[in-house]
């Protein structure tokens, strides 16, 4: 076996031939030559950081695994020796070192000379990484006061890992680790192995029996010099192969045999993990012995002191390069699974049972063996796969099962049991708005999770993960073990596989949460709050421990990033930007916050000089920025080849006081570029608002605790374990309940139908209405209509016939997308650039073939355009009709006897009636194929010589439009035809022409999901004079926020076009009273999100909400069939993968065309 | 289905201005129903006689005549055994302007004019053209007979 591995002892010999120089005699007691058995008790330096050791030589040990073993026994050996080593010792060995060089010996070796020397021999300390040493060295000033604190502690780098364990605890537990031996005895049990070899006197009862493992590769000698006592063989994980044998020799050395299938499995990764050792008694041998003879032994197991080590900086994974494969396994997660299965199969072996645990743990015993077999079936199955599976990329990168609707609604009813008798929290001076009593309470909520204060009344209670056991005290032969003090208890957290020393306390180790209020709660408000009433004040002598956030500055250096102890940086879709911007400016008085915008060409400002601690009177309490704008800085600095964030400037150059990212759904997709780089962001306190923290999967909920860093759960590896497996093996309600402890202490929900216990709701709400307007279309337009309808029916017949309905998705959808469109108006069809819906564009370009080159659609389209026509206002007629038209003004219609007349118009014989009238006369003559006579006097009447009599408001001339106010004429007359439009158009100006009448100055937001139909509508606005303003995806910032602020302001009625997409969500548009839905979307929960930018908190009126529908069309059916059908699907956000969402689509489509 | 705003007002004002010599009462059940009375006019054959009529308000009405039918029998040119009634109004040169009244008053003026020459009893017709003074006397005696009030 020495020959397999012939570096270490050359190593040494280099140590030993390469020192007959006097300072190394002085070392030579040093040299390990001492018993092995000595070796578990002296292991530790006391005076050294043993975890940050420990941690060290994890990492060394992966480069040079060889290093690792001896160096364990060469600490231990060189314990009286001072801690950091005599550099001209050292140089008289090597040579002449520069003093980078020596600190850097210094630090890696952990002042342990002979592995300086070792490794500056071998080269290996050019490997080990300098950032992981600083770690190991002593604690700077800066780590000891945040640690103090109680504060994170990591000065935060860009891997930065936070510790499994509260940073203060770390000498605690350190001090506990040391206590510990070695190893000690957990318990023993009995195997029965089977021979491997023949032979007479190779094994008897009662005879030692080495366990081992071998790995052709890895294996270690297993003979020291000295007494020939053999090492037990261990390896760094192998868990890449499937090889679980284990070997037993006798203490000859001779192998004996192996440990039967069941128990290798689970020995086999103790052993390759390092957390047990084995040491084995013979029972009984058949003497002598043939091969495949069974062999009982009895095994004793030895827990590992370092099992108990603190393992977070394995757990730790590096953002960027685990990012392709994170959907697989990694080797890594099965490196864990493995470790706890086999965690938990010795624990039944040695029937050692927890003390107390959190829950039922002989069911969570039997759950995390089935997990871990699905997991094993899983792979299997993947194998079985085959390779033609490729690594998944970014277009479907969804995975997890959809959450069902009831258990969505269980989970988020756990998760916003509010106590209405919680406490408040007064908001600081600097807050001018007034709180509500639940936003009061969330203030204090929030307060206390940034200050890291335990809830009053809360005991320490143990981590819900973890069970308690108790260390044995007889071994297997009932003799009394010994004691060691102070630790009679373990820690086991079976879903890890992770062990301590010290009793876990249910952390909450992040400090800010999830703020989930529901949409119209005052989630921003609530924010703001807290943006006041927890703030570094500025002060002018700096170093004053006294202030509990006063940060020290950190040393400059190449790529740390700069502490912005003032700034909150608010991250938040583009559309609210502005929104953000001036309800932080009305909630503060003036001067208290200084808010920037950080977008566009406002960038250009270096956020690390301005943040800085040393800009402090200066520096920004906001910055305001767009998702967008966070992901192209991500990428810049990724891409740029040193990766530093320091010398970028922006986002990611600073360490902000306080993170919040609005509306934080939008990063659900933990493998999205925006979410990757959201993690990215640093800051002390971290905060997401969202009103819908699971869209519709538990996965979303992952990368926002990811965000949040909440450990461990920000692992995915974890995640994954403890929630998806069990969820997707059918075992909701054990998923759901760990997903709930990871909620309730970083959730805050409340529901807007929440009642108080007094009975009233949270908010009160002014009350809703929502019409069905049913909307006739015109005979021109239903030609159009049905034409496009039998001819996408037709088609999409076919393709059903042909199965390729998949396939011609694109084409289908386009289909359907123009029959709905010619719903609206029928040149819409045939509109090239179509589409405001950014999901459909595409679909949308690649043109439905056959609509666009079809000469009867063409002609029909003709048609209902001929009637379209171009004449203005004419004024020709003379004074005397126009005085009898203002004395007639007031009359009622000779047809319909309304008084006065809806839209007076007038023929061309100047008789007056009704607009609609007068149409329906020239309908019914058309009808009966006769020629359209005056109702008055017979003569012959037509449509194009209809003239509507515009009466002109003066109070509506001073509102806006200059220019009207002078010679405004009380009437004009306009050409009826010129106003012909569509049907969905002529009753939306109806509706807001009636506004105009009856409830003057009141706005009003006309929402569509087409742009182009947006487009169409101005004109028709225009005509009419009815004033109104346009908000759409193709706007810039500055014009969205000019538009939202025009329409605030502005005093007197006002119509707001808006794209459902661009304004569905977030906008705050309460000074609307009145909403118009020109088109209906797929899911009416989409719709209900547009409608709540209008009725939510601050509406003081009822709102009145119009939605527009063609009767007998595709709307009818997209109404009454589909949306009732997705009522209770929470998937309705559009967030799907594209290909569920192609799946569903056409389900709908089939009930559309049904 | 509730009745239009116009019918309700021509309802109002018919009982509010009543015509002289017409009356037109609209049925409890069916407000589109009216039972109608005209009175003939003086000179004419129809003097004395008080004529029922029923009169329907169609559903697109009054962008369609109202249907009017004769009850009492009479003896007139244009109006046929059935009391179906040849006038112009009623078909080709309705306008949704008129309304129950005017159509009622147009009634009341056929009889004081007959019109042979567009008949729609034809052997009546037939008669006025031939002995005008026999046909008179018919229609008097008829009017003695059906429509004695």
């Amino acid at each position: 076996m020495e020959d397999t591995n012939p570096h270490p002892p050359k190593r040494r010999r280099f140590f030993a031939v390469s020192s007959p120089s006097p300072p190394l005699e002085a070392s030579d007691p040093i040299l390990p030559s001492t018993p092995q058995r000595e070796l578990h008790t002296g292991y530790a330096d006391p005076s050294s950081d043993t975890p940050f050791a420990e941690r060290d030589g994890d990492i060394t040990l992966e480069e040079s695994p060889e290093v690792q073993v001896e160096n364990d026994r060469e600490i231990a050996e060189m314990k009286d020796l001072s801690l950091r080593f005599d550099a001209t010792m050292l140089e008289s060995v090597v040579g002449e070192l520069s003093p980078d060089t020596l600190k850097r010996l210094d630090d890696i070796s952990g002042g342990n000379i002979e592995r300086a020397i070792n490794m500056y021999l071998d080269g290996s300390w050019k490997e080990a990484r300098p950032s992981e040493s600083k770690k190991s060295g002593k604690q700077s000033p800066f780590d000891s006061i945040f640690s103090q604190n109680g504060k994170r502690k990591s000065p935060a780098g860009i891997g930065e890992s936070s510790s499994n364990q509260p940073p203060a605890s770390d000498e605690e537990t350190a001090r506990r680790l040391d206590r510990m031996p070695y190893e000690r005895y957990i318990g023993s049990f009995g195997a029965e192995g089977y021979a491997v070899r023949s032979g007479s006197n190779l094994l008897s009862h009662g005879e030692e029996v080495i366990i081992g493992r071998q790995q052709p590769q890895q294996v270690q000698k297993t003979v020291r010099r000295g007494k020939g006592r053999p090492v037990v063989v261990v390896s760094q994980a192998a868990s890449k192969r499937k090889d679980i044998v284990v070997r037993f020799s006798n203490t000859r050395g001779e192998e004996i045999g192996r440990l039967p299938h069941e128990t290798a499995q689970f020995v086999s990764t103790l052993l390759d993990q390092k957390i047990c050792t084995f040491k084995a008694v013979c029972v009984y041998a058949p003497e002598p012995l043939r091969s495949n003879e069974t062999i009982f032994l009895q095994l004793k197991c030895y827990m590992l002191r370092q099992t108990f080590a603190p393992r977070a900086l394995r757990l730790t994974e590096t953002n960027r390069s685990t990012g392709l494969f994170e959907t697989k396994e990694t080797e890594e997660e099965k490196g864990l699974r493995l470790r706890q299965t086999s965690l938990v199969k010795l624990f039944n072996e040695i029937r050692l049972f927890p003390t107390s645990a959190g829950q039922d743990s002989k069911a969570k015993r039997e759950g995390l063996l089935q997990v871990a077999e699905m997991a094993e079936e899983k792979e299997k199955e993947e194998a079985a796969r085959g390779s033609n599976t490729p690594i998944k990329d970014e277009e479907e990168p969804q995975e997890g099962k959809e959450l069902e609707q009831d258990q969505l609604d269980q989970l988020y009813r756990k998760a916003q049991t509010f106590d209405f008798n919680s406490p408040e929290a007064e908001p600081a001076e600097t807050f001018t708005m007034n709180l509500r009593k639940y936003q009061k309470q969330a203030l204090h909520w929030m307060l206390n999770k940034e200050r890291d204060k335990k809830n009053e009344g809360q005991e320490e209670s143990m981590h819900p993960l973890w069970e308690e056991y108790t260390w044995p005290v007889k071994d297997e032969n009932d003799k009394e073990l010994p004691a060691v003090e102070n630790q009679e208890k373990f820690y086991v957290n079976p879903y890890s596989g992770d062990l301590s020393l010290k009793f876990p306390v249910q952390e909450q180790n992040c400090l800010g949460g999830i703020l989930a209020d529901e949409m119209g709660l005052g989630k921003t408000i609530e924010m703001l709050s807290l943006i006041h009433s927890n703030r570094n004040e500025p002060e002018a002598s700096s170093g004053t421990d006294s202030k509990p956030f006063n940060l020290p500055r950190l040393p400059k250096s190449f790529d740390v990033v700069e502490p912005a102890p003032y700034t909150t940086l608010v991250v938040a879709p583009m559309s609210l930007l502005s929104q953000w911007a001036s309800e932080a400016e009305a909630a503060s008085k003036p001067g208290t916050l200084k808010t920037i915008i950080y977008y566009g060409s406002d960038k250009s400002l270096d956020l690390r000089a301005q943040c800085s601690a040393a800009n402090a009177q200066n520096a920004p309490n906001v910055v305001i920025t767009s998702y967008g704008v966070v992901l192209s800085e991500f990428t810049q600095i990724a891409n740029t080849t040193s990766g530093s964030r320091a010398t970028s400037g922006g986002l990611f150059s600073v360490q902000f006081f306080r993170v919040i990212l609005d509306e934080a759904h939008n990063i659900k997709n933990r493998q999205s570029k925006t979410a990757k780089a959201c993690y990215e962001l640093d800051a002390l306190h971290r905060w997401v608002l969202t009103g819908t923290p699971i869209v519709n999967r538990l996965e979303d909920l992952f990368s926002l605790v990811r965000f949040l860093r909440v450990e461990p759960w920000s692992n995915f590896a974890y995640w994954r374990t403890f929630i998806t497996v069990p969820f997707e093996s059918k075992d909701f309600l054990r998923a759901l309940d760990v997903v709930q402890t990871v909620l309730e202490p970083l959730v805050m929900r409340r529901t807007k139908d929440m009642k108080q216990p007094d009975g009233t709701p949270l908010v009160p709400l002014p009350p809703k209405t929502i019409v069905i307007e049913e909307i006739e279309l015109s005979k021109a337009e239903r030609a159009v209509y049905d034409f496009v309808y039998n001819f996408v029916k037709r088609s999409f017949a076919e393709n059903v016939e042909a199965g390729s309905v998949m396939k011609s998705y694109t084409t289908i959808f386009a289909q359907i997308l123009r029959l709905r469109q010619s719903c609206c108006h029928p040149t819409l069809v045939r509109k090239k650039e179509v589409v405001a819906d950014e999901v459909e564009a595409e679909a949308a370009e690649a043109e439905a073939k056959g609509l666009t080159d079809n000469m009867d659609l063409q002609a029909l389209i003709d048609k209902f355009t001929s009637q379209e026509n171009d004449g203005g206002e004419i004024n020709n007629y003379g004074a005397h009709v126009l005085q009898q038209i203002k004395e007639e003004a007031e009359n009622e219609c000779p047809i319909c006897s309304d008084e006065p007349m809806v839209e007076m118009t007038v023929t061309a014989c100047y008789h007056m009636a009704c607009k609609k009238c007068l149409l329906n006369v020239i309908e019914y003559a058309k009808a009966k194929g006769d020629q359209a006579k005056c109702f008055n006097c017979r003569e012959p009447i037509d449509e194009k010589e209809l003239y509507e009599v515009i009466k002109h408001d003066p109070e509506e001339a001073i509102g806006g439009l200059s220019g009207f106010r002078e010679n405004v004429p009380e009437f004009s007359l306009r050409r009826i035809a010129a106003n012909k439009s569509s049907a969905k158009i002529d009753a939306l100006v109806t509706n807001l022409k009636r506004l105009r009448r009856e409830s003057p100055g009141m706005k009003c937001v006309v929402f569509s999901q087409f742009t182009s139909f947006i487009s169409l509508i101005e004109p028709a606005l225009t005509r009419e004079r009815i004033q109104f303003v346009r908000f759409d995806g193709a706007m810039s910032q500055q014009q969205r926020s000019a538009v939202l602020n025009r329409f605030k302001t502005h005093n007197g009625g006002l119509v707001l076009l808006i794209s459902l997409k661009a304004g569905g969500v977030g906008l705050n548009l309460t000074e609307a009273k009145r909403v118009f839905m020109m088109d209906p979307w797929w899911s009416f929960a989409v719709e209900a999100q547009a409608i709540d930018r209008i009725h939510r908190m601050g509406q003081t009126d009822e709102v009145i909400v119009h939605r527009f529908i063609v009767k007998g069309s595709v709307e009818e059916r997209m109404v009454h069939k589909i949306q009732e059908r997705k009522k209770f699907i929470a998937s309705s956000l559009g967030m799907m993968s594209a290909e569920e969402k192609r799946a569903q689509r056409i389900e709908d489509i089939k009930d559309l065309l049904s | 289905m509730a009745l239009p705003k116009r019918i309700i007002k021509e309802t109002e004002r018919l009982v509010a201005e009543p015509v002289p010599g017409i009356q037109a009462v609209p049925h409890d059940d069916n407000l589109r129903y009216f039972d109608v009375s005209i009175h003939g006019p003086a000179q004419s054959p129809y003097e004395g006689g008080v004529f029922k009529l029923e009169l329907f308000l169609p559903e697109d009405y009054p962008m369609t005549p109202p249907k009017i039918r004769f009850l009492t029998k009479i003896y007139h040119p244009n109006i046929d055994r059935l009391g179906r009634i040849c006038l112009d109004v009623l078909k080709a040169n309705w306008s949704p302007a008129l309304q129950i009244r005017t159509i009622l008053l147009s009634i009341q003026a056929l009889l004081g004019a007959p019109n042979p020459d567009d008949p729609l009893a034809n052997d009546v017709a037939q008669r006025w053209k031939e002995d005008e003074p026999g046909a008179i006397a018919t229609a008097r005696e008829w009017t003695q007979t059906h429509a004695a009030p």
